[in-house]
């Protein structure tokens, strides 16, 4: 919204700068944008926040600024020609809906000389960025600037039946409005119409049949009040934007309407001459507005302020509200009818603290009672990145919203379940995701084509699912890796790539450091590994296939992924921790190197030597693992280490060698293995 | 002189040979002009005839010795050093480490913000991404025909007539009010979603945090007082503040808080659209009628609430000028926070 400096000054007598009055507006709420010099004038555009349908007017800031400024506010009274009554040529108005225009009014004015606009005027409304036409239609666009009330000229030579009727538009009905675009309309629009067809859009543009040219002679003067939310969807439907519908979808004041219409003619009588002839108006002339008792108590408790009643009260009064002061305590305030948003004592509440100015108000702290709290999920999500970060990978963000294709090209084939957005702008945003893989291998598939040697990257987002009444909102935890782990030994270089052993490990390193004991990882490395957390599935970890790969452009290397639910992890979390002695007696390490048949399971290898081992046998683990030169084809070469220790003594040589040495036997008979 | 004596000693000397310079100097004492083989040959001459002959072989004898056991003695020291040498470090050398992964810059500002709260008193909680229209839109005051709930706005599900994905954190207030008795001290990070067409500034994406208080006598100069708490400790003790009326439906008296442009100090710059300031965050006190719709009596509690975008405070902490950044995920972006 745009208003200027001077066209404020016929309202209030301002002593202060344009920069200073920019700086004034601002801080009470109606932010000043840009403050422009235009030729002796000053432009200001302002921000007006929707609630303030008054302000989209000189007037209505004029009112603000005298408020502000504590200057009185100059309102001209316009005054009703008088009429005689064989002037009046009839007009026949209807109105099909009191709801969708509760308020129609209509001037005839005849004899009129259409032409251009005095200079004055012209200066107006080109400041503002509004094209003149002629003296008519600029006179109707300079009220609309000063009152805020929209008005329309129709040539009433045009309307041979003078006849409007304000209605519905019929399905396929078409105009051509002033721009002279053909609209075709439908019964959600509302139009102003003749006895045959559309006239005008309501409130939004007129039609260029009845358009006001430098022919036109006389003319039929539109001041009406239309339903807000029918001009904006009206607007949206056409894709028309007008100065007219910005104010009408907004709410423009019920009895400012007949001031408008009483302005613009006085304004046209003046410049055009000719003679008004009549007005006809139909519905609600004085709007409904409450009286809201304002306790100067209460102001100051929801402020922090010392705020006097006098005061509030003056404030009050200068913003134009009739104030009434019905105890020491209490003030009774009369809304006016451009004031529809004051319904509350709070909403005054608002008034006076924001031109008693926000920056008078004190700053203090208010006593915080802090609750009980536990580490909350939060705080455990925050250990958990930290551990991973420790481990290499990087965290991503990447958008819930997922264009279906992505999905097919992760192989991902669900019919069921998928939620779907109603209103995606592009496909990109066509469905909530199922899960976070498929996001990340495409964040991973990026930075590879950007020439990345190795992509670690992990995800905790929420995954979403359509259930028959609600939908399923599930946090997961990503991971994606792909690439070369490259790192300096004392010997130099060393190179190692990634695999599912990696993904493994990082997941291990994970599940231990939350406290969580039982887990394991169950499956074919061809296909999905489960994850198990105390027996219960919580997530899978694979491979990508290689048509999978292709899908998304890599090539020549391996991506490992995994998805871990969440909620499961997080219920297994135990960062409790109990101290064990530290061993008082020492232990026996016996190391058995050999070869073993790769189709052995190690786990399930660990697991016989664990259970023939015990109880002397504290802990047995692989040390060394080989497979190249040397080892014969389907094998590897294995070295598992064991540690014999009892808590309460030493352990001779001669109680651990008879267990070890069937430990030894047990593997060479069940397993198959060949001592090295 | 008696050449098995002679013997002893020279075995203590050799000994004794730590470095080159050792050496040098117990060669000297042997074998140099002025050393102990010249003094034994020299003394040659004054022994009888029949003496001569053996005596000048052992003397001879001994000196070939002498020579073995100094070149043994110098092939050992340059063995050593060349050991040394191997050993040798230099500290200009890569570091060996195992490398570290990144926090995203956007948790890292959830978590700033968050622990700024926390400290004050403050706990976190989270809602869900996916909405009731009522907790989204008429719990905090949104009228049925007002233009956030436009499709052009919010994003709807198909489907599923009254859901809707969250299009700001404040449905958690509603939420956290209906299921808990103030006192309240909350603030709730998370995704939020608008049908926005991208570009350098605008997402369909992006991240709030709502945050708000609630108890008996909550008052505006407490919302000043907390929210410039929080601003210094964001952007540093030295900027300027301002609070600026604006208008939210589910708050009232509303505000904008404004901080002096952290990139030109106030001088006005691309940054700051010449203002000179920066909007960082939008609160006022929380309306009456959303309390009526959570069961609370407005006439016995207030509170604040306010909202900020995280993108945009990471935006403006860390000098990135493209939103669509920090969802492209590029490692040579996340590296560097």
């Amino acid at each position: 919204m745009k208003v200027t400096y001077n066209w404020l000054k016929n309202f209030v007598d301002l002593k202060i700068s344009p920069k200073e009055l920019a700086e004034k507006l601002t801080m009470a709420g109606l932010e000043v944008v840009g403050l422009e010099k235009a030729g002796d004038d000053f432009v200001l555009e302002v921000e007006i926040t929707s609630n303030r349908p008054d302000w989209l007017s000189v007037l209505g800031i004029a009112r603000e600024v005298s408020a502000l400024t504590g200057l009185k506010l100059k309102t001209t009274g316009f005054k009703e020609p008088k009429i005689k009554p064989k002037d009046f040529s009839p007009i026949k108005i209807s109105v099909a809906s009191k709801q969708d225009c509760p308020f129609y009014s209509a001037r005839i004015m005849s004899g009129l000389a259409v032409g251009p606009s005095p200079e004055w005027l012209k200066n107006r409304l080109e400041a503002l960025g509004c094209r003149t036409v002629n003296n008519i239609v600029d006179i109707t666009n300079y009220c609309l600037f000063e009152l805020g009330q929209p008005l329309h000229a129709f040539d009433l030579d045009k309307l041979p039946q003078k006849e409007i009727r304000v209605r519905r538009a019929k399905p396929e009905e078409k105009i051509i409005t002033i721009d002279g675009q053909t609209r075709l309309l439908n019964p959600e629009i509302l139009v102003i119409a003749d006895t045959h067809h559309p006239i005008a859009i309501a409130g939004i543009m007129g039609g260029r049949e009845t358009e006001v040219t430098f022919k036109t002679r006389n003319i039929l003067l539109e001041s009406a009040v239309f339903n807000p939310v029918l001009v904006r969807r009206a607007k949206q439907k056409l894709g028309l934007q007008s100065e007219s519908a910005y104010r009408f979808e907004r709410g423009v004041d019920l009895e400012g309407a007949r001031q408008a219409s009483r302005a613009a003619q006085e304004l046209i009588l003046k410049l055009a001459s000719g003679k008004a002839c009549g007005s006809k108006s139909l519905g609600a002339t004085k709007a409904i507005t409450p009286a809201i008792n304002l306790e100067i108590a209460y102001l100051n408790k929801l402020l922090g302020t010392a705020i006097s009643g006098p005061k509030a009260k003056q404030i009050l009064s200068r913003l134009g509200l009739a104030v009434k002061t019905k105890s020491r305590n209490i003030l009774t305030v009369k809304v006016p009818s451009f004031r529809q948003d004051l319904r509350l004592p709070v909403d005054l509440v608002e008034e006076v603290a924001r031109i008693y100015g926000y920056e008078q108000i004190p700053q203090t702290l208010p006593a915080v009672k802090p609750g009980r709290k536990a580490p909350d999920d939060r705080d455990l999500i925050a250990v958990m990145k930290n551990i991973l970060c420790g481990l290499g990978l990087s965290e991503a963000i990447t958008y819930s919203l997922i264009d279906r294709h992505l999905l097919k090209q992760s192989g991902i084939n669900i019919d069921t379940g998928l939620v779907e957005i109603a209103n995606p702008l592009s496909r990109e945003q066509e469905i909530l995701r199922p899960g976070l893989l498929p996001s990340l291998t495409r964040a991973l598939a990026y930075n590879l084509d950007q020439q990345q040697e190795k992509v670690c990257i992990f995800e905790i987002a929420c995954a979403f699912s359509g259930q028959p009444a609600a939908v399923a909102e599930k946090p997961l935890l990503g991971i994606a890796l792909c690439g070369v782990n490259t790192f300096f030994t004392k010997h130099g270089l060393a190179k190692d790539e990634i695999t599912l052993l990696h993904l493994k490990g990082i997941l291990e390193t994970l599940f231990v450091r939350l406290g969580i004991k039982d887990f394991d990882f169950a499956g074919q490395p061809d296909n999905k590994i489960n994850i198990m957390i105390n027996q219960k599935p919580a997530g899978f970890l694979l491979k990508l296939a290689p048509q999978i790969l292709g899908a998304f452009d890599i090539k020549n290397r391996q991506v490992v992924l995994a998805q871990v639910n969440l909620e499961r992890l997080l219920k297994e979390v135990n960062l409790a921790r109990k101290f064990l002695d530290i061993p008082k007696y020492p232990a026996i390490t016996r190391d058995i190197s050999f070869l073993i048949n790769e189709d052995v399971s190690v786990k399930e290898l660990l697991g016989a030597i664990q259970a023939k081992g015990a109880p002397l046998l504290n802990q047995a683990k692989i040390v060394d693992y080989y497979r190249g030169k040397q080892i014969p084809l389907g094998f590897r070469g294995l070295t598992v280490s064991c540690l014999y220790r009892q808590d309460n003594r030493t352990l001779t040589e001669d109680e651990v060698s008879p267990v070890h040495n069937s430990i030894c036997s047990l593997l060479t008979e069940r397993f198959g293995i060949k001592l090295r | 002189m008696d050449l098995n004596s002679l013997q002893t000693q020279i075995d203590t000397d050799l000994a004794k040979i730590t470095s080159a310079q050792t050496l040098e100097e117990v060669r000297l004492k042997y074998l140099g002009r002025k050393g102990l083989i010249a003094e034994l040959t020299g003394s040659i001459p004054g022994l009888p005839p029949e003496e001569r002959g053996t005596f000048g072989k052992e003397v001879n004898a001994l000196k070939n010795k002498l020579l073995g056991l100094f070149e043994e003695k110098e092939k050992a020291l340059n063995a050593q050093a060349k050991v040394l040498t191997k050993d040798k470090l230099d500290i200009g050398m890569p570091g060996i480490a195992q490398e570290l992964g990144h926090i995203h810059p956007i948790s890292r500002i959830v978590d700033e913000i968050c622990t700024i709260f926390n400290r004050m008193g403050f706990s976190v909680v989270q809602g869900p991404e996916v909405e009731t229209e009522y907790n989204n839109f008429t719990g905090l005051n949104i009228p049925l025909e007002h233009p956030s709930r436009d499709a052009f706005d919010t994003f709807y599900l198909k489907n599923y007539s009254k859901l809707l994905l969250r299009s700001h954190t404040s449905p958690v207030q509603v939420r956290a009010m209906k299921t808990q008795k103030p006192p309240l001290a909350i603030v709730v990070p998370g995704r939020v979603y608008r049908p926005d067409a991208v570009d350098a500034s605008h997402l369909f994406m992006f991240h709030q945090i709502e945050g708000f208080l609630v108890d008996e006598n909550i008052r505006f100069s407490d919302l000043k007082g907390i929210l410039e708490l929080f601003a210094r400790s964001v952007f540093g003790e030295d900027i300027k503040m301002r609070f600026r009326p604006h208008f939210f439906p589910f708050t009232e008296p509303s505000v904008e808080v404004d901080i002096s442009c952290i990139i030109c100090k106030g001088q006005g710059c691309s940054v700051c659209g010449r203002k000179g300031w920066l909007e960082i965050l939008g609160a006022g006190m929380i309306h009456p009628n959303v309390f009526k719709h959570v069961g609370y009596d407005p006439a016995i509690y207030t509170g604040f609430a306010f909202g900020m975008g995280v993108e945009r405070i990471a935006m403006l902490k860390y000098g990135i000028n493209d939103i669509r950044l920090f969802f492209e995920n590029d490692l040579r972006f996340l590296k560097q926070f």
